[in-house]
């Protein structure tokens, strides 16, 4: 998909993050894009701005008689207990951005990676819905993802190295978009590892020769 | 996620009312922001209580009119702001006005209650809470010039437009409902947001 529709669809994706409708998968996609992106972040900030201001003009409708009572009586029963709300980040995954971490296997170990091809692994990321599905792709420097298409539209971010396709080229932060059908190879750069999430509504298939065995093998 | 990194984050900063801010940063702060402090230092019940009397009646009807039925605003309101008083002393004047920051906690409460399976954690880390400032300037003075300009553009906004800016924080519901009662693909809908957002963003750097 070509840059300008490609940044359209992040604005889009940055509206329905601030509005609270994505996906959690594409939520935490979002969150690790705007902690690498400023341009996106001063969006989000403006966005959120705007919601505050919106619920600050919206005309008072009053609550069910009693409310701030019982809520009182909620707090003081000591019902608020906040220490689940304390978890701590894993120590693992100190390279990756911070939102992305505590949903992803340690990154340094090879056990956490599977591979899939010639210079190129995955990790599968469970959110526990039954949103598509969610990856980390590992691609040797040089090396590139086969040809595939998309059965729904994926969402890509660029989380370390760069990567170029048919469309252009993508950098830590970036993110690239595949609709449904669209066929790529994404190739990484030379002088480094590339490490993406790859959020998908459906499921990727492998369009080239080795691409269709390797179908098989995924499935 | 990881809310002691959020809390360092917010404390490495200074919070104290007293030395903390100078003079005119404590001027730029709204009634409700100070009201926000007063809580979250003292756990002052008074003042929570006419935060309480003067936000969830307008979250309420913010809420029933981006697509939440009655009980559920209600619900999200009492949640909103048991998490008000939870956290109110992690507040963040330079971050965020308590209009943003309380829009946020009712967002995130709002995504628990339409998520099955809800994210365990209400999300803390939206950057206002825990993004470093965009650039050095970055201050209360800063924070509260950005949203002054936004209320201020609202308020002269063309009525088709903010229609249009409101619906972007419709639930997908609510925008699903909106494309079928106009006979435009649901992209299109979503399309016209967007440049309405454009637009107010563009009205926002000529302000």
């Amino acid at each position: 998909m070509n840059k300008q529709n490609t940044l359209t669809l992040v604005e889009t994706l940055l509206i329905d993050y601030a509005n609270g409708t994505l996906p959690l998968a594409l939520e935490v996609l979002v969150e690790t894009h705007i902690s690498m992106n400023p341009a996106s972040a001063k969006e989000i900030r403006m966005l959120l701005q705007l919601g505050g201001a919106l619920l600050e003009n919206s005309e008072p409708i009053s609550l069910s008689e009693g409310s701030f009572e019982k809520l009182m009586a909620e707090i003081e029963s000591g019902f608020d207990n906040d220490q689940e709300i304390y978890t701590n980040v894993s120590n693992d995954n100190n390279l990756l951005p911070f939102p992305l971490r505590n949903y992803v296997q340690d990154i340094s170990r090879p056990k956490n990676w599977k591979r899939i091809g010639i210079g190129l692994s995955e990790q599968t990321i469970n959110f526990g819905d039954n949103f598509g599905s969610t990856k980390l792709y590992k691609i040797a420097p040089g090396y590139s993802v086969p040809s595939h298409s998309h059965d729904g539209n994926e969402v890509t971010l660029v989380l370390s190295g760069g990567f170029t396709d048919e469309y252009g080229t993508y950098g830590p932060g970036d993110i690239s978009i595949q609709e449904t059908g669209a066929v790529h190879k994404p190739v990484a750069d030379e002088d480094g590892e590339c490490i993406v999430l790859a959020v998908n509504e459906g499921s990727i298939v492998l369009t080239g020769p080795v691409g269709r065995l390797l179908n098989m093998l995924i499935k | 996620m990881n809310f002691r990194v959020v809390e360092e984050l917010i404390s490495s900063l200074d919070m104290s009312m007293g030395s903390g801010f100078s003079n005119d940063n404590q001027n730029s702060l709204s009634e409700w922001d100070s009201c926000l402090l007063k809580i979250g230092k003292y756990r002052d019940k008074y003042a929570f209580k006419s935060l309480y009397e003067h936000f969830t009646p307008r979250l309420k009807s913010f809420l029933l009119r981006i697509g939440s039925d009655e009980s559920a605003a209600e619900e999200i309101c009492q949640e909103t702001m048991i998490m008000v008083w939870r956290r109110a002393e992690t507040y963040n004047p330079e971050s965020a006005g308590a209009s943003t920051w309380i829009f946020t906690i009712a967002r995130n409460k709002r995504i628990d209650k339409l998520r099955k399976d809800s994210r365990p954690l209400p999300n803390f880390n939206d950057p206002l809470f825990y993004q470093k400032p965009i650039d050095k300037s970055d201050d209360i003075l800063q924070r509260t010039e950005e949203e002054k300009k936004i209320k201020n553009v609202l308020k002269n906004l063309p009525q088709e437009q903010a229609k249009l800016i409101l619906s972007a924080y419709y639930d997908d519901k609510s925008h699903r409902k909106i494309a079928e009662e106009t006979n435009l693909p649901l992209g299109t809908v979503k399309s016209r947001i967007r440049l309405a957002i454009n637009r107010l963003r563009t009205q926002l750097e000529d302000f």
